[in-house]
């Protein structure tokens, strides 16, 4: 039963990839990235790594590429698909990227990874893979890689509310219509006319409203 | 090659899994009409109506008739749309809704003819993050169904759709985490044991992220006062506009079933899953009765709710969310992480 889940799910993971590149409207690149990264995910489900496996999905095709297909569903493209860009040196200089790319890869397959492919696959140890064992291996042997992606990961945060601040996304000022826990917990209002209009307690504004 | 099996749970035959497959998914989906036929009555009660009485002794039919009635319509589609996804995109989410089903415990290990089995589909030990990978596809059906349709109102729809989902899984994805932590793992079954061993519910030591997981299970299954993707009053419909038949059927279908399984799910993490309350400890052919009758119960609870508030405004959907549901999610976290840690 593996060896035909390996191939379905190996075969969609090389579709999908092919399919990101090739197809030429936007969101059917994206979808068939989520397909690709699906794929994956039924890869490590086949290695026995179940907590890699939804993390894969919860954070790329859940989380990252919903923001892909919110950028493309926005920003439109559906009128005018991607035409290929740049002229003969760009062409011949992507060749040599693909080119360097795939010797690069050859070396790390054939230097290492050949040495796992026996008759068994690798050893099996009851609890591999499981939350438990990724998590004690993050917090002793990788603590400091750890460490150093989530010092990474919180630069990007701020980084991020900072360009948005300067662009003024951020607004500073009282903002139209802020709803606080007191508000939520004690409505004053009920709905009147005057409390949707102004976006405060519409009782409190009905005197300012008359002068 | 020895085969190791999972070590969460055990192995069992394949006829059994079969069989407990088909089992659980007759179950569940005789619970999609029964919420569905609660939901109209109630609705009709909470408004001082009858609610639908025709079909059937006492409208018990109802459901069966809505359905026969979406069924026999005309498949239509609109010129704009594109095929191929608007098929697909109801398909995803009734699969998404479905496959979650599988990994709500309705008991522990019992014997069936004398065979060791399971009372749930699968026990993962990855558990919890099940439910949210799942969670996370079934966003696609929502935004492909809006973006397919070719049609502004679905299309604005599915971009609300998107946005909440995304927003309303942080908060609630943070509230699971203190029950993660006091039951020490991610699995279902197990976080059910813990609440067993404790005496307690998590329900009363983590009532915080009760709250808020209840509200972000109401949010993503865009139910009110969550219900922006199908505003009616100003998007006709949001992402199933321009869905008839078949296509609606089956996305009202991925709906409720949708609040069962978000309503087992809340049930096994914080409502002690199978226990009965004061250690009353009933034979174990009753576990399963208890699950779906807290089921029932906290699905009469989203009724009610639907019933009484009113539809949140787009932007304070949005400022509930990340302003007061997320930094609660995240200090009910960190107050767990210390008191687990000193206790």
């Amino acid at each position: 039963m593996a060896p035909v889940f390996f191939f379905i799910a190996a075969v969609g993971a090389i579709a999908g990839a092919i399919g990101v590149v090739a197809l030429r409207h936007p969101l059917y690149s994206v979808l068939s990235l989520v397909f690709h990264l699906l794929s994956l995910a039924a890869l490590f489900l086949l290695l026995r790594a179940e907590f890699v496996a939804a993390a894969q999905v919860v954070v790329y095709a859940g989380a990252v590429m919903v923001l892909y297909v919110f950028v493309v569903a926005y920003v439109g493209g559906a009128q005018e698909p991607m035409a290929p860009s740049g002229g003969l040196p760009v062409r011949i200089l992507s060749l040599f990227v693909v080119g360097a790319l795939l010797v690069e890869l050859l070396i790390a397959t054939l230097g290492s990874g050949l040495s796992a492919v026996g008759e068994e696959g690798a050893a099996y140890a009851p609890g591999f893979g499981s939350p438990a064992e990724i998590g004690q291996l993050l917090l002793t042997d990788f603590l400091l890689a750890f460490e150093v992606s989530s010092f990474l990961l919180l630069i990007a945060a701020v980084g991020a509310v900072m360009l948005a601040r300067r662009r003024g996304g951020v607004d500073d000022g009282e903002v139209e219509g802020r709803i606080s826990v007191a508000q939520l917990l004690s409505p004053e209002g009920l709905g009147s006319m005057a409390e949707s209009v102004s976006g405060r307690s519409g009782v409190k504004d009905e005197p300012e409203g008359r002068s | 090659m020895t085969t190791v099996y999972a070590e969460v749970g055990f192995y069992e035959p394949v006829w059994i899994q079969i069989l407990k497959a088909l089992v659980i998914f007759a179950v569940g989906l005789q619970i999609v009409p029964i919420v569905l036929l609660a939901e109209r009555k109630l609705l009709g009660r909470f408004q001082n109506r009858y609610g639908p009485n025709r079909v059937g002794p006492f409208g018990a039919m109802q459901p069966l008739a809505d359905i026969g009635k979406l069924l026999w319509k005309e498949e239509f589609r609109p010129r704009t749309s594109i095929q191929f996804l608007f098929v697909l995109a109801p398909i995803i989410s009734i699969i998404t809704a479905t496959a979650t089903l599988a990994a709500v415990p309705f008991g522990n290990v019992v014997d069936i003819f004398g065979e060791p089995v399971g009372l749930y589909g699968v026990d993962l030990n990855i558990g919890i993050l099940y439910v949210f990978a799942f969670g996370a596809i079934a966003f696609y059906g929502i935004v492909l169904g809006g973006w397919a349709s070719g049609s502004k109102y679905s299309f604005l729809g599915a971009m609300r759709g998107a946005a909440q989902l995304i927003s309303y899984e942080v908060a609630g994805g943070l509230a699971v985490v203190g029950v993660v932590m006091m039951a020490g793992t991610l699995s279902l079954t197990e976080i059910v044991e813990a609440q067993a061993a404790d005496g307690l519910w998590f329900v009363i030591p983590q009532f915080v992220g009760f709250l808020v997981f209840l509200t972000a299970g109401f949010a993503e299954t865009n139910r009110a006062p969550f219900d922006l993707p199908e505003a009616d009053a100003e998007l006709v419909g949001g992402y199933n506009t321009e869905y008839g038949g078949g296509g609606f059927a089956t996305y009202f279908m991925a709906e409720y079933l949708n609040i069962v399984v978000i309503s087992a799910i809340t049930a096994t993490l914080f409502l002690g899953g199978w226990l009965l309350p004061f250690g009353i400890d009933p034979p174990t052919w009753v576990d399963p009765l208890v699950v779906i009758a807290k089921i029932g119960a906290l699905s009469f609870f989203f009724i009610w709710i639907r019933a009484t508030l009113p539809r949140l405004r787009y932007d304070q959907l949005m400022s509930f969310g990340w302003k007061i549901l997320l930094p609660l999610a995240t200090i009910n976290t960190l107050v767990t992480a210390i008191l687990v840690v000193v206790w």
